[in-house]
């Protein structure tokens, strides 16, 4: 997780600037009332800037939708323009070129077990955050437009957290007894 | 109905290029700062460590001040800005199934907030951490993408439906 040392850059601000959460932190959340200012004439909900659930939840329906004529549920954003919200597209050609560019593009096999727990997580997180209407992203983008139930989501999450870092601490210190 | 800079007729085309380059700009910055709401509160209840919970608290911050500063300069496009002082604040912005008493809202927003949590720091990372390692070339990562591509059609045909009937029948319909 720590980051790595890179070799001295021209611009060491810049290059430190990008490197830090908190400079993405406050792009994306300027970035996500921008593009609300600019694209609310297509539809709503407010507060749908940036989310990589709801935004892949309106990818893969919209999507659907269009190549076999079926009518699953997605934002009216997504229903009223000609091709739903591609946010989710960006972030992986983002960070794929990224990943390019800084040579730590790397496959990372393991087991087949592995895979199949990591599917069903992805499963079940995205029913979890459908049920609640948003993703940690647009649950923090719901408390900055005012809804107190999305700062209830992130306290509870955070409860989830610790109960969950807690657990893999106790097993860890099985492992080494 | 909420009126932005754009028309409708320009925006229903501008949807996909804004977004798109949006989360292009997002994904670089992710990739490099190594991006994790979840992995924030994880760090900070391990180690202490502040550096990914700075990017989290700042996005909560940020986007009240961005949603304000664009509240000024176009009132139109943000309707229900404070979203807690302009409607009932125990309702939720719209986004979960329709059709509910608050109390289901609040329910909603409790129990799959504990297990999000719980689930992501098991696997190492919130969604956007995991879409960013997928890009990096994790398999594992790129599993729990494609589970949830496959959870957005299962949750469209039949849990939104289930969620809802199950409210409904413990008395919180509307």
């Amino acid at each position: 997780m720590s980051p790595k040392s890179l070799p001295s850059s021209k611009k060491p601000l810049l290059s430190l600037l990008v490197r830090h959460p908190a400079f993405l932190g406050a792009l994306i959340g300027i970035l996500a009332a921008f593009s609300q200012a600019l694209l609310i004439s297509a539809g709503g909900p407010e507060a749908y800037g940036f989310c990589v659930a709801c935004h892949t939840r309106d990818l893969v329906n919209g999507m659907t939708n269009i190549i076999a004529d079926t009518s699953l549920a997605l934002a009216p954003i997504s229903k009223n323009a000609i091709l739903p919200v591609m946010s989710v597209v960006g972030v992986i050609i983002g960070a794929f070129l990224s990943a390019k560019v800084h040579k730590e593009h790397k496959i990372k096999r393991t087991d087949h077990r592995e895979y199949f727990i990591y599917f069903i997580g992805g499963f079940l997180v995205l029913q979890l955050a459908m049920i609640f209407g948003g993703c940690p992203y647009r649950a923090a983008l719901r408390t900055g437009y005012g809804d107190i139930t999305a700062l209830l989501f992130i306290i509870t999450m955070a409860l989830g957290v610790v109960a969950g870092t807690l657990y893999m601490l106790r097993k860890a210190e099985k492992e080494e007894s | 109905m909420a009126t932005g800079i754009l028309s409708k007729e320009v925006a229903i085309y501008a949807v996909p290029l804004v977004t798109l380059l949006l989360g292009i700009l997002i994904g670089y910055l992710a990739q490099r700062s190594g991006y994790c709401s979840i992995g924030g509160f994880r760090d900070f209840a391990l180690f202490r460590h502040t550096r990914l919970l700075s990017g989290y608290l700042t996005l909560i911050i940020a986007s009240f001040f961005g949603y304000l500063l664009f509240w000024f300069l176009t009132p139109s496009a943000m309707e229900h800005f404070f979203w807690a002082l302009t409607s009932n604040p125990l309702t939720p912005v719209p986004g979960a199934p329709a059709g509910l008493a608050p109390a289901a809202y609040l329910i909603f927003a409790a129990i799959p907030g504990f297990l999000v949590g719980l689930i992501c720091v098991l696997l190492g990372g919130c969604p956007i951490r995991q879409t960013v390692m997928a890009s990096e070339g994790s398999y594992k990562a790129g599993f729990f993408f494609i589970g949830m591509c496959v959870g957005s059609v299962i949750f469209a045909a039949f849990v939104s439906g289930w969620v809802v009937v199950l409210m409904r029948a413990i008395g919180l319909g509307v």
